[in-house]
């Protein structure tokens, strides 16, 4: 039918053969590896990956040479990784003897291999800010609040990340975006104007300048131009009638701002008595608000009685009263100074030239991460003098050359020098500025501090005490919990609970609140485990966790009221690590459902890193989306699994998947899915079995190495701004010794990466000239 | 307490511009558009894409020739079925595996309108000029926006996007260069802001310093990144080259922004994304009617949503993903699923169609002298095949393409040789384009 399908096939089989038929080179270790290996391949392995079946694309015949160790290294690798997860051989398959001591071998002679070739760091692409690193450096650069997202077309991603320096480009339509972006921006940090009078703006349901993001809760992104006191109403049209002679209850009227609940106010909700045509009250609160761009949501706290309306009432003003307006009335005492002109102006530009020049030559060592050339100086001051010149003020050309400096390549991208770009084999040192920043970026995905830039200035940064010092500094800065929203929000993919959407008539208490509820447990989870210096194991399995009031009633676990987060002591083991976490498992399952498949693969690629081959070419993945009623999840995928080529990767899927079983598609615990009981034993890919989510995790915690060497690994990637190469495996594998050796503790792991090769040097590039 | 009010009392000109009979807009043109009118229209290009395929057994007619009776997923294009012309067996080979193994939906997307297997790689991404760039390239400098490109859902996910594959291939449909794919613009706000301009009412002296300063500070950042280029490794420079590029296509851009004054789109400035998908769909398109009318751009990319997605239509009553729907192992009530939400892309389609219908300009309407492709990469989404990928056009391309009928053509004619007679129509000429064989006859044969 596909012609092309063929000729891939026979491809790959002239491939194999050529490689067969290359006389082996004989090494020193061939003794060992025919007597640890060969029998080994032999005897299990060819049962399957043979001429005939190679089974998952491997024929061992490729492999059988000490020669292979070095030739086939890919091919080697994946053998490895295999081995150690305990998936090969199948549980199925006796286990040779000899395993663990071929294991060690192969590890030796990687070892060997790579202590013997010249160390490569790889090289990292100039790295252009992505929309979350634009935000934190305008903050810190400026003191303005400015958010990139909502300004910005968004940034690909790849291998995981949104930060990989390869896939961030700057598009025609995104320098459009800076460029008006540093008009703006630049016009916030120095401007005085102060409004005399109050502005009021208003976001109604009927412009269609609110979100409803359910039945009780609206948004509106607004921006506090002038931070101050401000009057905030909001309108709520609508009456609830009785119930059974009993008046309708009041309900908990919350106002968040970007997230953050800022206060709370009971609100009537019964008929007021009033004789009118169409019920509408007002409410009001007064509040201090912060300059920037902020999003605002507005919404009742746990109202039960709109979850029991059909649609058609929702907003009949007969049947409900809801929110349909937030006002925004200020600022009445603006704040006198703005923090941005308190940081920018650090004398009088009105005082002549020197002090103007003083002023941009501070912006741009801070800007450009590094002590300006005096002709990069001299350039932005002849943006400068534009302001004097055009018949403006002094002032006015401080905000020119700001804007200047917000779209100079040398601050939208973080560049660093070679002393020879195009010399492959030169390794060196990146400079302690470069250092600095690419610190700063991996842990506050930030520019560097004053302290920070004035420790790479003397030169000292590169010194391991001085280096660890700051590490530790940084760590403890607030600045820190970046990492945990960016890498841990990616590596866990919670940041997907910003899409996912669970199906309203399913799932009634899918509600904005829980789903923040949701990313802040696990992000406080790992920020935790992160301050406190916790071994990583706590991820897989922690007998404590963080709640509030409506995620504890979610869990069912009593004694926890009230909107703030706090440490909350786990006395079952229905819940314990992230595994358990609402947010892990909601991202994991579909809008209707549990997915055992797309768990399994879940703690396969992110936990045990291992993740499966994708389907091959003409087998669309198995989808479990669809129900079929007279059969259990569990026992529809068994029969898929009578497949043998399904079998391969499903057998280490799904059983892990069944173990998460007991939580439904939003993380509730549940021993039945509709009328089937839950099942929820399965195994580990090394044949380990367990009967409960418990036992599961109490498992993989025995599979520490291999957590910890997945972790490591992502961590490095996100660091490193690139995909990792066979290189960076000796990397990787030092980082991962010392880990062990520390009792696996997350800093170590990160004090580890930043001391590694990789991230302290850098090469020229072995590409083909451009032009 | 004084108030002022900030939102503006704008909405007194157009209240509900989809439930007017005549565009408002229309009636009211700006000179800019009035000039524009007076010249010959131009023909306009645009791809419309929806991804995981399309349930198949409600797209194809069982006949060629004029088109008659719509099946039930093209039904709400059958007031405008003399305006489309839908082309059968079209296929793209790139997409298939080849040797790469699985990914249909990251490669079927990547290849969609660059023609090229892309590389299959997470981060170092490499595809080719797509065919809507090598338009833009040549006429681009026409009109003020060499292209538009638009899409209705936010790229930002974490995880994997497709075996191997980067998010950037099933982000982006438009490719400026090998490694620079361009990214839709989501929000109506900015893509009015984009088009229309921030409102700001300038005098002319405040006007005159603005494109002073703007100037200046774009030649401080092109000797910034020409004096950096010459000591950086080839792939750095290829960073540089990337954002000098878009220097220079902005520095088109406020040269023509100067000479030409803003067009007044005559609508109120959309306030974000709304959370209603037609609308989001309408607001989207009514811009790039008005973008066509005013002779804004000539080519336009509208990614509606990423290749893969699992977006669920909740809206239409349908709760589940796309993407797992789209595996339906054949089950007839999911391929349902399927179907309707199929539908229901065409017929926001088929909105937006009308409207450049109901658009008179001199010889007849834009949508006449539009070419408008709507299609996917993959067309059945269950087995991820990429042969007869389900494709139609709207409009004549200015009194070039026979509309209204169904054309089938040889088994495994590759896409690109649409896009290549697309690209010649559009006064493009090139001797090749991807895997294509050659031109696609039959376009204007009745």
């Amino acid at each position: 039918m596909r012609p092309t399908i063929s000729l891939a096939v026979s491809g790959i089989v002239v491939a194999l053969a050529l490689v067969v038929i290359e006389p082996a080179r004989v090494t020193g270790q061939s003794d060992e590896f025919d007597s640890l290996v060969v029998p080994v391949l032999k005897g299990t392995c060819a049962t399957c990956h043979n001429d005939r079946l190679a089974s998952g694309g491997l024929n061992v015949t490729s492999i059988m040479s000490a020669a292979s160790l070095s030739q086939q290294r890919p091919a080697w690798e994946k053998v490895l990784r295999r081995l150690r997860a305990g998936d090969m051989p199948p549980a199925s398959v006796a286990r040779p003897s000899q395993l663990p001591s071929m294991i060690a071998y192969i590890d030796r002679a990687f070892e060997r291999a790579d202590a013997a070739a010249p160390a490569d760091p790889g090289r990292m692409t100039a790295h252009r800010l992505n929309r979350n690193e634009y935000t934190n450096t305008i903050r810190d650069l400026l003191g303005v609040r400015f958010r990139a997202e909502k300004y910005f077309p968004a940034d690909d991603s790849g291998d995981g990340f949104d930060n990989m320096a390869d896939l961030l480009t700057v598009s025609p339509l995104l320098m459009e975006r800076y460029l008006a972006a540093a008009e703006r921006i630049a016009a916030w940090a120095v401007s005085t104007a102060i409004p005399s009078k109050a502005i009021e703006a208003d976001y109604r349901a009927r412009d269609g300048r609110i979100r409803r993001l359910d039945r009780s809760t609206i948004e509106a992104e607004h921006r506090i131009e002038f931070g101050g006191e401000y009057v905030v109403r909001f309108g709520l049209p609508g009456e609830r009638p009785a119930v059974d002679g009993r008046d309708a209850a009041p309900v908990t009227l919350g106002f968040w701002m970007d997230g953050t609940l800022l206060a709370t106010k009971s609100v009537q909700t019964k008929p007021s008595g009033l004789v009118y045509f169409d019920p509408y009250s007002e409410e009001e609160l007064k509040l201090t608000l912060p300059e920037g761009d902020h999003v605002f949501r507005a919404g009742f706290i746990g109202d039960e009685f709109v979850k029991t309306l059909p649609n058609e009432a929702a907003y009949d003003r007969r049947k409900n009263k809801f929110l349909d307006a937030i006002i925004f009335v200020g600022p009445h005492a603006p704040a006198p100074d703005k923090e941005s002109r308190r940081r920018i102006l650090t004398c009088d530009p009105a005082s002549g030239r020197a002090c103007v020049e003083q002023i941009v030559a501070r912006l741009a060592r801070r800007a450009y991460r590094r002590p300006p050339a005096q002709r990069e100086v001299d350039a932005l001051m002849r943006v400068a003098d534009l302001g004097t010149s055009s018949g403006q003020s002094a002032e006015h050309g401080i905000q020119l050359a700001i804007q200047a400096l917000l779209v100079s390549p040398n601050f939208l991208f973080r560049i660093e020098r070679d002393p020879d770009p195009r010399d492959p084999t030169l390794v060196h040192k990146v400079s302690p500025f470069e250092l600095a920043s690419r610190i700063s970026y991996f842990l506050w995905s930030s520019m560097p501090d004053e302290e920070l830039l004035s420790v790479a200035e003397t030169g000292r940064l590169n010194e391991a005490q001085v280096l660890a010092a700051q590490v530790d500094r940084m760590l403890a800065d607030p600045r820190a919990s970046e990492f945990a929203a960016n890498f841990a929000g990616q590596w866990l993919e919670t940041r997907n609970l910003d899409s996912v959407k669970p199906d309203p008539d399913l799932f009634k208490e899918w509600t904005p609140q829980l789903r923040d509820a949701m990313k802040t447990e696990t992000t406080m989870f790992f920020a935790h485990v992160l301050r406190e210096n916790r071994p990583i194991t706590d991820f897989l399995n922690a007998s404590y966790t963080f709640l509030n009031e409506r995620l504890a009633a979610h869990y069912g676990i009593p004694g926890v009221s009230g909107p703030e987060f706090r440490r909350v002591e786990l006395t079952t083991d229905r819940r314990g690590g992230v595994l358990s976490h609402a947010g892990v498992l909601t991202v994991s399952s579909y809008p209707t459902r549990t997915s055992a498949v797309i768990r399994g693969k879940y703690v396969l690629q992110n936990i045990l890193g291992i993740p499966p081959s994708p389907p091959p070419d003409d087998v669309p993945p198995l989808s479990d989306s669809a129900g079929d009623g007279n059969r259990s999840m569990r026992e529809q995928l068994t029969a898929h699994r009578a497949n043998p080529t399904c079998a391969a990767c499903h057998r280490n899927m799904d059983p892990l998947g069944f173990g998460l079983e007991n939580y439904d598609a939003i993380g509730r615990w549940r021993d039945a899915d509709g009328s089937f009981p839950i099942d929820a034993t399965g195994t580990l890919p090394d044949g380990q079995r367990f009967a409960t989510p418990g036992e599961m995790r109490a498992l993989l915690v025995s599979q520490l190495p291999q957590f910890s060497r997945t972790l490591t690994s992502r961590m490095l990637t996100y660091a490193l701004r690139r995909s990792l190469q066979p290189y960076d495996r000796s990397a990787v594998e030092s980082i991962q010794r010392t880990v062990a050796a520390d009792g696996y503790r997350l800093q170590t792991m990160i004090r580890e990466i930043v001391a590694s090769l990789p991230f302290q040097s850098r090469r020229g590039e072995d590409a083909p000239l451009v032009r | 307490m004084y108030i002022t009010r900030q939102s503006l009392p704008r909405r007194t000109f157009l209240r509900g511009l989809g439930t007017a009979v005549a565009l408002p807009f229309l009636d009211a043109m700006t000179p800019a558009l009035a000039r524009a009118q007076r010249r010959k229209p131009p023909v306009r290009m645009a791809f419309v894409y929806v991804p995981n395929g399309i349930d198949m057994r409600h797209w194809n007619p069982a006949y060629e020739g004029r088109l008659a009776e719509l099946p039930q997923t093209l039904a709400p294009l059958a007031p405008l079925k003399d305006d489309v012309l839908l082309l059968g067996n079209l296929t793209h080979n790139t997409g298939r595996a080849l040797l790469d193994g699985p990914g249909d939906h990251g490669r079927c997307c990547g290849s969609y309108l660059t023609g090229v297997q892309v590389k299959k790689t997470v981060t170092n991404i490499k595809a080719s000029v797509s065919c809507d760039q090598l338009v833009a390239n040549q006429i681009g400098t026409q009109t003020r926006f060499p292209s538009l490109e638009v899409g209705l859902e936010d790229a930002r996910q974490a995880g994997d996007c497709d075996s191997g594959y980067s998010c950037a291939y099933t982000n982006n449909l438009a490719w400026r260069s090998e490694t620079q794919p361009l990214p839709p613009i989501l929000d109506p706000r900015a893509l009015f802001e984009r088009l229309f301009g921030d409102g700001a009412e300038l005098t002319p002296d405040a006007k005159a310093r603005r494109t002073l300063y703007r100037r200046s500070i774009l030649d401080f950042v092109s000797d910034d990144a020409r004096s950096l280029r010459g000591a950086l490794g080839p792939t750095d420079q290829r960073k540089l080259d990337e954002y000098l590029g878009s220097i220079r296509a902005i520095e088109e851009q406020l040269a023509r922004a100067e000479r030409e004054s803003a067009v007044d789109p005559h609508m109120d400035k959309p306030y974000g994304v709304p959370s209603d998908f037609s609308e989001h769909f309408r607001l989207m398109t009514d811009m790039i009617t008005v973008a066509f009318q005013a002779d804004l751009t000539r080519v336009v990319t509208f990614l509606v949503t990423r290749e893969g997605t699992s977006r669920a239509y909740r809206e239409i009553g349908i709760p589940d993903g796309h993407h797992p729907l789209t595996h339906h192992r054949n089950q007839i009530a999911l391929m349902d699923k399927v179907a309707q939400i199929n539908r229901y892309h065409v017929e926001q389609f088929s909105k937006w169609a009308a409207k450049l219908k109901a658009s008179q300009e001199d010889e007849g309407s834009i949508l006449d002298n539009s070419m408008i492709v709507y299609g996917a990469g993959l067309a059945d989404g269950n087995a991820h095949t990429h042969h007869d990928l389900p494709t139609l056009i709207a409009g004549r391309g200015g009194k070039f393409i026979k509309t209204g009928r169904r054309v089938v053509y040889r088994r495994e004619t590759p896409m690109c040789n649409l896009f290549l007679t697309m690209m010649d129509r559009m006064g493009v000429r090139m001797d090749n384009f991807g895997d294509a064989t050659g031109h696609l006859n039959g376009l204007d044969l009745a």
